[in-house]
């Protein structure tokens, strides 16, 4: 089963934790400025906190601009081969996401390698933005919150055992359908 | 033993008047004694004084401004975003610190410094850019008169790049106003004591920073164990979603439930439509998002929107409590979307909110009792909430249009003009004071009174044990909390750590002396560290006393001893004045001052080096 590395903008609050524990995991360092994620915060129009990592395409346009096929998938995983790449970063200039990043104390473009698949960033994240998911659930959370959404929703509030609570439903058979 | 990493050892100090920067190398011995942040800040305002022969005109171009992040801003542990602003003080005319969270300080870090002062004037309206060890200041007249957000869009158009901090001031930064502010990450502000004043006359609209470089640590996996640790233990308190969802928010409640609630200038203490400007509300209609400081798992920054009614489209980062207090029930303002209106106006214009409160508030009162006339408001009346009124007053002073002019100036020198406004102004030493009354409790009273700063909250918050506690604590526990908030406080602020989870969610302050042992390699107790906090506290004592303070400064404003709240729990209460001397007595004494409170000689030779 291939997991995804999911990120939930809204839920980002913009600490950079990832940032950090990826270059510490990666790096051993503390330099939020080595890592393979970056959270990109725009204000106050619009509000955007997004935490920018490699999505693991299935078609990967970094890969297919390498001049040494140094990108190659394992495991179902992009993997970097150190050995053969050229630091030309063809890849971070074709990646449509932004998602490869260069620090100047290192030569090679740095890329998520999911940790091995128990990646860091998804286990320190406070906020629950960054999720690993089996891919055949995608688009589960974006169904949910349609459906909770729904506009002809109405709801009841009502107490139990003192405390207060929610019902929401849709009434059936109403004109404005 | 010494230490052995977390530091550049590398001072960067510039000179705005004759445009030069250099790095200066940092002594060990310096770095073991004054930690870093405030400490740093401490220290060269004292030698600055020093060497100004203690003539030093806040706004003058010999004013030093201090930025200092401390060993741990920018790690791995929990809350490391702080940064610490230190000068000499346009509001008191003393010491004044102020500290920042965001990611300012942990970028301005990575271009390896560990401390930045500037000093001098720059020539025309200048922006300070540090990339990575380069630094220049470029001019930028167009920035003139530009809000703190304007600013910092059109430096990062002019730059070419997004991916850096910037730290602004506004409008008010720039027309000298007594408590401007530095503002950074949309809403992170340095806000007390007039930091942003002092980079408005230094003609420093901005300070922008972007660094790459690795933050030094002496054992990173311990670090990141001990981190774990503390990260779960925030995670696993029971009043952890809650911060992530109200943050300082929650405070409204039970300040008002307590009644430490600021209303209608401290006239009382409780307000009837606190639900209106709850936490709860604040979730139920206007939050849109969480906002976070660097490493911080607890979020307590909201994101709010207003969506309908007259101040639809209003968006900003907070509100947070001392802000929504002193802009909202202080002013007798019930609608929480005009709160938030307010705030982002003070966040537009970089203005402190607690002063910006204060002063309004008293301005509003000083008119009801027929000490402000209508003229003195060039004829425009202003009263408790009125939100139009309100707004317009804090555009005035920003602008220093009318009566704008003199209370720019701040308390002091409102009190100067029309002198009954002391009694109805909430200030100690020139700075007003926070959104916590202290008639609750005598140890807040006594917290504001010693403050180095004046009259804020962040060296001694005691209120919350002080009404747990009730009257059952003898005088010398009364003291030795204060104090011992007087060192654990501003050791946060030295090390360039948040507080907060250790004040809200009670993470052990053992933590960080783990945290301060893996990133400098230097062994220190707890008691070692705030024993070095304590030194501090004594050194900006020595500022302040070399530059006035005595006894009489350290005291409390005059509705504290006269005005007693009109409902609520404390109901009737005062401080009395006789006890509260007792208390300055015995506190004084534990400090090992003399009873005019000034140090004893030969303390100075102790910040020789």
């Amino acid at each position: 089963m291939s997991k995804k590395l999911m990120v939930i903008p809204e839920q980002c609050s913009g600490c950079r934790i990832c940032e950090l524990v990826c270059a510490i995991k990666h790096f051993g360092v503390n330099n939020p400025k080595k890592s393979a994620i970056k959270v990109l915060t725009i204000y106050p129009h619009p509000v955007v906190r997004m935490p920018i990592v490699c999505s693991q395409c299935k078609v990967p346009t970094c890969a297919q601009v390498c001049p040494v096929d140094a990108l190659q998938r394992s495991d179902g995983v992009l993997q970097l081969d150190k050995e053969n790449c050229i630091s030309c970063y063809k890849c971070v200039d074709a990646c449509p996401f932004g998602a490869i990043y260069v620090h100047e104390d290192y030569d090679l473009p740095i890329i998520c390698d999911m940790c091995g698949g128990d990646p860091e960033c998804v286990k320190k994240c406070p906020t629950g933005a960054l999720r690993l998911i089996p891919e055949s659930t995608l688009g589960e959370f974006k169904r949910l919150n349609n459906v909770l959404s729904y506009t002809q929703m109405k709801e009841i509030e009502f107490y139990e055992k003192g405390e207060r609570k929610v019902i929401h439903y849709a009434e059936v058979g109403k004109e404005e359908l | 033993m010494s230490i052995k990493s977390g530091y550049f050892n590398k001072h960067l100090h510039v000179d705005l008047t004759k445009g030069t920067a250099e790095h200066q190398d940092i002594s060990d011995a310096f770095l073991e004694k004054y930690i870093g942040g405030r400490g740093f800040g401490a220290k060269l305002v004292w030698d600055n004084l020093k060497k100004h022969d203690f003539r030093v005109d806040p706004l003058g171009p010999e004013n030093l401004l201090v930025i200092a992040p401390g060993p741990l801003t920018g790690v791995y542990l929990p809350s490391s975003g702080k940064t610490s602003f230190a000068a000499i003080s346009p509001a008191t005319g003393l010491y004044g610190d102020s500290s920042m969270g965001g990611g300012f300080g942990v970028e301005l870090r990575q271009t390896g410094v560990d401390v930045l002062s500037i000093t001098g004037r720059a020539p025309e309206l200048s922006v300070l850019f540090i990339d990575n060890g380069e630094t220049t200041v470029l001019p930028t007249p167009e920035l003139k008169e530009k809000s703190c957000l304007e600013a910092e869009g059109i430096i990062k158009e002019r730059l070419g790049t997004y991916a850096i901090h910037v730290a602004t001031i506004g409008v008010a930064g720039e027309n000298m106003v007594n408590f401007a502010c530095v503002n950074a990450d949309w809403s992170r502000n340095a806000g007390r004591t007039g930091i942003g004043t002092i980079m408005g006359a230094k003609n420093l609209k901005a300070i922008v920073v972007r660094g790459h470089k690795d933050l030094p640590a002496h054992d990173v996996s311990g670090l990141m164990e001990e981190a774990d640790k503390a990260y779960k233990y925030l995670k696993e308190h029971k009043y952890f979603s809650m911060w992530q969802q109200e943050g300082l928010m929650n405070i409204i409640e039970y300040a008002n439930e307590k009644g430490i609630l600021p209303v209608c200038n401290f006239k009382d203490t409780v307000f009837a439509k606190h639900n209106q400007i709850n936490g709860a509300t604040m979730l139920a209609h206007y939050k849109i998002g969480d906002s976070a400081c660097f490493s911080c798992s607890m979020c307590c920054g909201n994101i709010c929107l207003v969506k309908n009614g007259k101040y639809t489209g209003t968006i900003i980062e907070g509100p947070e409590y001392e802000s929504c207090a002193m802009l909202g029930p202080n002013l007798g303002i019930d609608n929480f979307a005009a709160i938030l209106s307010a705030i982002r106006l003070c966040d537009e214009l970089g203005v402190d909110t607690i002063s910006t409160g204060n002063i309004v508030g008293a301005v509003i009162e000083g008119y009801e009792r027929g000490i402000l006339s209508l003229s003195d408001l060039d004829g425009s009346e202003i009263t408790w909430g009125d939100e139009d009124a309100i707004l317009e007053l804090i555009q005035k002073i920003a602008d220093r249009q009318g009566i704008g002019n003199i209370l720019a100036d701040g308390s002091r020198r409102i009190i100067e003009k029309w002198p009954e406004m002391d009694k109805i102004i909430l200030q100690v030493k020139g700075l007003e004071q926070s959104a916590y009354d202290s008639r609750a409790g005598i140890t807040m009273g006594l917290g504001y009174a010693t403050s180095d700063i004046g009259a804020h909250h962040t060296r001694a918050w005691t209120v919350a044990k002080e009404i747990e506690e009730g009257q059952n604590w003898s005088d010398d526990e009364k003291v030795g909390i204060v104090i011992y908030h007087q060192k654990v406080r501003p050791l946060f602020d030295m090390l360039g750590v948040c507080r907060l989870p250790w004040i809200e969610l009670g993470l052990n302050e053992r933590h960080y002396e783990n945290f301060y042992k893996c990133v400098t390699g230097k062994e220190a107790s707890l008691e070692q560290l705030l024993e070095l906090s304590n030194d501090i506290y004594n050194l900006t004592r020595l500022i302040n006393t070399r530059l006035g303070t005595t006894r009489k400064d350290d005291s409390l404003p005059y509705k504290v001893w006269a005005n007693p709240p009109l409902t609520g729990p404390n109901v009737g209460k005062v401080i009395d004045q006789e006890d509260f001397q007792k208390l300055l007595s015995l506190y004084y004494q534990k400090r090992g001052w003399d009873e005019d409170g000034i140090p004893p000689t030969g303390l100075e030779s102790k910040f020789e080096d």
